[in-house]
């Protein structure tokens, strides 16, 4: 390394240093306060110098880095350790995985906050196995898959208020509806490609949403839907004191009164939920039609050549990853109780597209891993309030940097003709 | 030997262009016919409306069975390679890369496999008959790699086999559609001498051993004269010549096109 070099990157980084002070100075700098009668400024130059300076430090950092021409070993080792890991013993993970989560609720440290954080993880562990079928499996770059899970919410819950009917009779209906509206999105759809692609299942999911807000007579508008029943455990309600000939949960199992009770059944709800998607995809990947999708996502032309049905193949992949948003869309709404339209903003869409890409497209277990990366930084850090997305975007960068094919990039081919050599 | 395929005054005009002017041939079942001609003559065209890629402006194309024949223009898109059984290969190579080489062949052999899985519905409940199916899959994929002597890559990625393997990969999972009529694109391009010879070997067994007729473009001289039964000679949309190999060889409008006249 030459004394140029280093002065040239010392340059550059100051140049940066110039732009994130451009960029810090007004955002973070200049702070607004409401007192008493008005909004003051107050000026918080300190933080910017530390921001600035930290830029700056970085940027000279990965200037000399790159100089060198040789990767930090930490990382390489560190990163080449992990997928190896993860490789050679898939089958163990997955297992002690599945354990751990069995066992969860009733492990020492386990409250109501560690719960309803896990509850919202396999959430988004379910909604990243269903998308992932239609990015991951199909190629099909999906920005609303939202749309599918709104649904899903809605249908639950329009049905469960007009009709009174159970969870368990709703729920399939839910997915069927959600699985109608992506073969409804399906449609137009199919001749595109791409970013073309993106941008108008981008479109559906604000069209959806804004349909919700606006067709007030059915959905209740930006006011939601409130008083969805809650699951019952097969048919014994979760309640304190049950009404007139019902037995309650805690009464029929001669238990003390708990809310943990409707909690840990949420969980093993969602559990169960979501591991059927699992066990369903790794399933369909190995049939004719999950090679198709495969297929179709690696040359949609040479798919034709061959006698296989675009259309069909598309379709089907849309309605199954769609089914599967319903499904979770309606065990959210039973969950909160509550929905409304603000739920099921593109932010959601985008944290769901976020979870396949950066967990590695088509990858299973690499899901579950961004699931529990990128949900759990961001709730670690709730404290931090308004921040906390920022460790939720330095959570993305770090992914992208050191694993720009996702945590987990590698595909196992669906069928071996000369079984596993390992 | 009998009539397979017979083209009648196909014509094909991109706006203005007329990239295939009236032109009618015929291939027989059981022959390698090929298609030569200069860059630009059209020779691609012909393919692309003959596997429904293109729909033509004017012409027939009919694909004869034992005692009827059907018309290629009334199938377009993924129902050529289906139900008329064409299927084709293409001049830059389109495998699925990512996919290894078995599940190339078990794509090639979707639409069987989606009737036996009971469009996914037996294939979920784990049956046997779905699972016996899928294994004499595996065999006819067996069966074509052991001639292209492949079948101890059958796990790899396709993207992963060197340049002239994924030739005859292509061409094997063409086959495995069990096409009446197979159209190579270019095959010979980029492979060296001793792949080329490989490759006349394997078309000569697919000609001999299936009832399968062979259409092919090819720019190399060495595996066309070798192998082409019949020879149709293109040159701006229009065919200049139409004979054996070796008729190719000594005609005079054949050598005109290709070098041009001296004035």
């Amino acid at each position: 390394m030459e004394k140029k070099d280093i002065i040239q990157s010392f340059k550059d980084s100051l140049f940066t240093g110039l732009i994130a002070l451009a960029l810090f100075g007004p955002i973070v700098g200049l702070r607004t306060v409401s007192k008493g009668e008005g909004l003051f400024i107050t000026p918080q130059w300190g933080v910017v110098f530390l921001l600035v300076g930290l830029c700056i430090l970085g940027r000279f950092l990965i200037n000399i880095n790159s100089a060198r021409r040789t990767e930090f070993k930490i990382f390489s080792t560190l990163s080449s350790k992990f997928s190896s890991i993860t490789e050679d013993k898939a089958k163990h993970f997955a297992i002690t995985g599945i354990l751990f989560a069995v066992v969860f609720p009733f492990l020492p440290f386990t409250d109501r906050y560690f719960m309803d954080v896990a509850i919202m993880i396999l959430t988004y562990i379910m909604l990243g196995w269903g998308l992932n079928i239609v990015v991951g499996l199909a190629g099909l770059l999906d920005l609303g898959y939202v749309a599918f899970y709104a649904v899903g919410a809605y249908s639950y819950a329009l049905i469960a208020t007009t009709f009174g009917w159970s969870f368990w009779i709703c729920l399939p209906l839910a997915g069927v509806f959600a699985a109608f509206f992506g073969i409804l999105l399906g449609f137009p759809v199919l001749r595109l490609r791409g970013d073309y692609l993106a941008i108008v299942t981008l479109g559906f999911g604000e069209i959806i949403r804004i349909i919700l807000i606006n067709w007030y007579e059915v959905t209740n508008g930006p006011d939601g839907i409130t008083g969805i029943p809650r699951p019952s455990f097969f048919g014994l309600p979760f309640k304190r004191s049950p009404d007139e000939g019902e037995t309650s949960f805690h009464l029929f199992f001669n238990l003390e009164y708990s809310t943990m009770h409707r909690i840990v059944f949420l969980y093993y709800l969602i559990l169960v939920l979501a591991l059927i998607t699992n066990y369903f995809t790794l399933k369909i990947r190995k049939l004719p039609v999950g090679r198709a999708w495969e297929a179709l996502r690696e040359d949609e032309i040479a798919c034709k050549s061959l006698g296989v049905n675009p259309t069909n193949t598309k379709l089907t992949a849309f309605a199954i990853g769609a089914m599967f948003g319903g499904f979770a869309g309606s065990f959210f709404a039973t969950r909160q109780a509550f929905i409304s339209p603000e739920s099921f903003t593109f932010i959601e869409s985008a944290i769901i597209v976020a979870i396949v890409v950066l967990g590695g497209m088509g990858s299973q277990t690499g899901v579950v891993l961004a699931s529990i990366f990128l949900i759990g930084i961001t709730e670690m850090f709730r404290d931090l309030e308004q921040f906390r997305m920022i460790a939720f975007g330095g959570a993305m960068v770090l992914i992208m940097v050191f694993k720009p094919k996702g945590i987990l990039a590698n595909r196992k081919p669906t069928i071996l003709m000369h079984g596993d050599k390992k | 030997m009998s009539n397979l395929l017979s083209v009648e005054n196909l014509t094909m005009k991109f706006g203005g262009l007329t990239a295939i002017d009236d032109l009618s041939f015929d291939a027989q079942n059981n022959q390698i016919t090929s298609i030569i001609g200069p860059n630009g003559a059209g020779k691609t065209t012909v393919f692309n409306c003959l596997t429904g890629f293109y729909k033509p402006t004017n012409g027939q194309m009919f694909l004869h069975k034992e005692y009827s024949k059907i018309s290629l223009r009334k199938y377009t898109d993924f129902k050529i390679a289906y139900v008329a059984k064409v299927a084709r290969t293409f001049q830059n190579i389109r495998l699925f890369p990512a996919m290894s080489v078995l599940e190339n062949l078990l794509v090639a052999q979707h639409n069987e496999l989606m009737v036996a899985s009971g469009y996914s519905l037996f294939g979920l409940l784990n049956l046997k008959s779905y699972r016996d199916k899928e294994q004499l899959a595996v065999d006819k994929a067996k069966y074509w790699l052991d001639i292209i002597g492949l079948t101890h890559r059958a796990d790899d990625n396709a993207g992963d086999l060197p340049y002239g393997d994924q030739r005859k990969l292509e061409i094997v999972r063409a086959m495995c559609i069990e096409p009446r009529l197979l159209c190579l694109d270019e095959p010979a391009a980029g492979l060296n001498p001793k792949e080329s010879a490989e490759l006349n070997k394997l078309l000569k067994f697919i000609k001999t051993e299936k009832q399968t007729g062979i259409l092919l473009i090819e720019h190399d001289m060495s595996v066309v004269m070798g192998i082409s039964d019949h020879v149709v000679v293109l040159n701006y949309g229009k065919k200049i010549f139409e004979g054996t190999a070796e008729q190719t060889k000594n005609s005079k409008e054949v050598i005109e096109a290709y070098l041009g006249v001296d004035e």
